[in-house]
């Protein structure tokens, strides 16, 4: 453990960063340096052109050699950005790294006062004070370590989650596979094929689904929800719901006694079952019992009771026989797993896109979505693969494609982004029709063609070759024939810069995606953010695009933000290995912010237990008297005690009221102190 | 019996006149048939203007080259036939050296040149440049001006064609005559009066 120092006199150091012309553009860097040197306590000012930089690293080094700096100030950008680079330096150079104090001075004052240099200065000036009469009453502090439990937890079973599972478990990790569909798979197992190489997704997902079944490290709660999370980073407890699915495993059944028991997939109930209903899987194009599983290939294969519309007849249970395998009592049960880190991976949802009205899907026969042509055009789907006019029956010829069905919408009703993948699997879709039905023509609508990936170029330019038809120009609206059920897709050729109507049997839509249901009750249970648009946000859009402001949580697939099958599987890798990271290392430091008891001062009233939202106070017996304790690694340093304490007795660390009245006073006193 | 309706003005109702294009009136046969003659596989234009940025007629003349790729893609046969922009390339073949998809616009429209001479479209200027290349072997024959400065620059004042071998005018005469070419010019020509 590094030694706790004693200084006399506060002896502080400010460097002050041009970040290139970011700051220095409108910042004068030279009179903020000139003014930070009048400041009490500053022995040394300095400036550089990026002090992240080695060079600029090194200058602090060397004053705190030379000048036996007590604290150093950073004014440059974002403590979230260069925190950890800063307080590095420090330590390097010899200091308790928490002997560093930053002033932000390009987000927070130079981007948003780039056309007021003079008032520019000014607020750079106080923040360099302010920043200095904190640092003059830092002190040591030593980070906590806590020990990281051996196992992890993904959330989401779709190909993303899935690898992030593989992976983590392959790196001898236990992990917990949690999926609230009764089959792991996600959307891929939705789809017919996939682009560019157009290898058939459920034979290049099946594989993954068995061996994540059978992995040994990899425990798969299907059915299952998260219900409440507790803790912080290497020390998660994860309660899950799993759902009621009133069908028992083999191995449930043999915890009961029943040996030899348990489902074994052969679907006796399911041909006895009265109920029939629409089939989500097959978004509502077939039947399906209550009881059932969605296809042949679940993982894992054991059939779920739909209790919304089971009548409880009972008739599946007499079937089943002596594997007693139904109960239809079956009630929802709890567990709660302790896990180290985690992953997300809760995927997507397509766009209700008969919000537009103008493209009258749901109103019109004949216009359909791409997830419904995906099942339409497969072989194990309800018309077992052939494409086929819902008004009629019949097989369509000219085949309509609308791009950007919701994408690139500002109108409110859509969404601003562009959903990335629906430019490549519509090319697949226009392939798939010429491949399929002899003299087919498909009508490709777009404003761009996105081929961004690699070999996507290529592969549109196979499908233009093939003789599917580009139109350039978002369509404006669709009218059915009332008699033909055709429909008549009405744009402007933006190419030609004329108005068009060009008549088809069949519109497909490919509309835009957005996060899935629960991602935001999701999110919130782990404390993650989300941007503007509702997908997870992560640590950092370029440097850190696997990780999230909260420690131990990770992001993985589409939940992030609209990604292919290729650049899900590579999130999910990176995710995996980053959640492995603090499991390897066996402990994380936790940043040393938390609440202190002084013990002499503490009245043991207890008033503040119940306050803490996290738990973390107790009141103990210590030496014949009643003191509030704190635990450590619980306490998220979130001052609601320490500002409440009547008798001043709780102490937060790095936050403590004379650091913060020092700040305040400064501001205040313009440094007249 | 349906009586069509119009308007009296026959200016007015050309334009009011639907401009949408249907692509059940279009010709779909048209791109193969360009491609054919051109040797160019034009249905794999991706719009992307750099022909029509490269072309030195573009920026003088209502001349479009990439929109004739679009309207070749799209069928319109008939429009593309009799529009007279079809007779503004220089075919320089700027626009073929820089085609990212390497097509050969500069083919395709001499395809169409084809196509269009097949129904006696021709602008005026082709038809007497085919009657000047049947009377001297040349488009631009030689003049007085020319001669005196190909003398000027050492050269003879006749250049190594027809002008200097008036023998091989004959077989000029024979390949426009195995096309009709000059035929065809005389005729248009007469009927234009
Ligand atoms: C019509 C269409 C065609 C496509 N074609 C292709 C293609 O050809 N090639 C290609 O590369 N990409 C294609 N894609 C994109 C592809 O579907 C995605 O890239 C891929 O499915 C993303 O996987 P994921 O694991 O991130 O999300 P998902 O597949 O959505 O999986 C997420 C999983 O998490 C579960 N889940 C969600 N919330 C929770 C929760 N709160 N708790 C527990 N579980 C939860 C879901 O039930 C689901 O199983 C296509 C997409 C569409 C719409
Ligand atoms: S991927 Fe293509 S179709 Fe989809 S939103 Fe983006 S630009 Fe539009
Ligand atoms: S340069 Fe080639 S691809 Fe581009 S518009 Fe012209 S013909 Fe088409």
């Amino acid at each position: 453990m590094a030694e706790v120092k004693k200084y006399e006199e506060p002896r502080i150091g400010v460097f002050v960063c041009h970040c290139g012309t970011n700051i220095a553009g409108s910042i004068d860097i030279k009179a903020v340096m000139e003014y930070a040197s009048t400041l009490p306590n500053v022995v040394i000012a300095d400036d550089y052109q990026y002090m992240c930089s080695t060079p600029g690293q090194n200058k602090i080094g060397e004053a705190i050699e030379e000048q036996k700096l007590t604290g150093v100030v950073v004014a440059a950008c974002s403590p979230r950005l260069h925190e950890p680079t800063f307080r590095a330096a420090t330590k390097e150079g010899g200091l308790n790294p928490f002997r560093f104090e930053m002033a932000n001075i390009r987000e927070q004052n130079s981007w948003v006062h780039m056309h007021q240099p003079e008032e520019a200065t000014d607020k750079a000036k106080d923040a360099v004070r302010i920043a200095v009469a904190k640092a003059s009453l830092l002190e040591d502090l030593i980070p906590k370590s806590v020990p990281v439990e051996r196992a992890a937890m993904v959330v989401g079973g779709g190909v993303g989650g899935m690898q992030a599972a593989l992976d983590l478990a392959s790196a001898g990790i236990k992990t917990y596979l949690v999926e609230k569909e009764p089959s792991i798979g996600g959307k891929m197992s939705q789809l017919d094929k996939t682009f560019p190489t157009l290898d058939c997704s459920q034979c290049i997902l099946t594989p993954k689904m068995v061996d994540v079944y059978r992995h040994e490290n990899i425990e798969l709660l299907t059915y299952t929800e998260v219900e409440a999370v507790e803790g912080y980073i290497g020390n998660f407890d994860v309660t899950l719901r799993k759902k009621a699915r009133g069908v028992m495993t083999p191995d449930e059944a043999t915890e009961r006694g029943i040996i030899g028991g348990g489902c074994n997939g052969c679907g006796d109930c399911e041909d006895v079952c009265p109920v029939i209903r629409p089939n989500p899987f097959e978004l509502g194009m077939s039947p399906m019992k209550a009881i059932y599983i969605y296809h042949a290939q679940v993982s894992p294969l054991i059939y779920t009771i739909d209790f919304d519309s089971c009548v409880k007849c009972g008739l599946c249970v007499d079937v089943c026989g002596d594997k007693k395998a139904i109960e239809l009592d079956a009630q929802d049960t709890f567990e709660t797993v302790k896990v180290g880190t985690i992953v997300l991976a809760t995927g997507y949802d397509i766009f209700p896109v008969e919000e537009k009205h103008e493209w009258g899907y749901k109103n019109y026969d004949n216009v359909i979505t791409s997830l419904e042509f995906e099942r339409l055009i497969c072989a194990s789907g309800p018309t077992g693969g052939h494409l086929i006019r819902p008004s009629d029956g019949a097989t369509p010829k000219k085949v309509g494609f609308v791009l950007c069905a919701g994408s690139r919408d500002n109108t409110g009703v859509g969404k601003p982004y562009c959903s990335r993948f629906c430019c490549m699997y519509s090319l697949k879709h226009a392939h798939q029709i010429i491949e399929k039905i002899p003299g087919a023509v498909p009508y490709i609508f777009y404003m761009d063609i996105r081929s961004f990936g690699k070999m996507y170029e290529e592969f549109y330019y196979r499908i233009q070759d093939e003789g599917a038809k580009f139109i350039r120009g978002r369509v404006a609206n669709i009218q059915e024939d009332p008699v033909t059920k055709n429909l008549h897709i009405n744009t402007e050729d933006t190419l030609l810069g004329r108005p068009i109507d060009v008549e088809v049997d069949m519109v497909v839509l490919a509309a835009a995606v957005q996060p899935a249901a629960e991602t935001e009750a999701t999110r919130r249970l782990f404390g993650v953010s989300c941007s503007q648009d509702g997908w997870l946000l992560e640590a950092h859009p370029k440097l850190n695009p696997c990780g999230t402001t909260t420690a131990g949580v990770y992001l993985a697939g589409v939940c992030q933000g609209p990604k292919d099958i290729p650049d899900t599987v590579a999130q999910a890798e990176g995710a995996a290995s980053a959640a492995s990271i603090p499991i390897h290392r066996g402990e994380v430091e936790l940043e040393p912010y938390f609440a202190v008891c002084i013990e002499d001062i503490c009245a043991g009233c207890g008033m503040c237990i119940n306050l803490c939202p996290y738990q973390a106070l107790a009141l103990v017996e210590k030496d014949g008297r009643t003191v509030m304790q704190v635990t450590e690694a619980k306490c998220k340093g979130c001052g609601t005690c320490g500002g409440f304490c009547p008798g001043g007795a709780i102490r937060m660390q790095h936050f403590t009221t004379p650091q913060i009245v020092a700040q305040i006073d400064a501001f205040l006193l313009g440094g007249e102190q | 019996m349906a009586v069509k309706k119009d308007y009296k003005d026959q200016t007015l109702a050309e334009r009011l006149r639907d401009r949408k294009y249907y692509v059940p009136d279009s010709n779909p046969e048209f791109v193969k048939e360009v491609e054919k003659i051109g040797q160019t596989p034009a249905h794999m234009c991706f719009q992307c203007g750099t022909c029509t940025g490269s072309c030195p007629s573009a920026p003088r003349s209502t001349y479009r080259i990439r929109l004739f790729m679009r309207k070749i893609n799209l069928g319109l046969e008939e429009e593309i036939l009799t529009d007279p922009d079809l007779w503004l390339c220089t075919t320089c073949y700027s626009c073929t050296d820089r085609c990212p998809r390497d097509l050969a616009p500069t083919d395709a429209i001499m395809a169409m040149r084809n196509l269009a001479a097949r129904r006696d479209i021709v602008p005026r200027n082709f038809l007497k440049t085919a009657q000047a290349i049947y009377a001297s072997g040349h488009g631009v024959p030689n003049n007085d001006a020319n001669r005196a400065a190909r003398v000027k620059l050492g050269l003879d004042a006749e250049p190594d064609t027809t002008h200097k071998y008036p023998e091989y005018l004959e077989g000029i005469r024979k390949i426009m005559d195995h096309y009709g070419l000059k035929e065809r010019a005389d005729k248009i020509l007469a009927e234009e009066g």
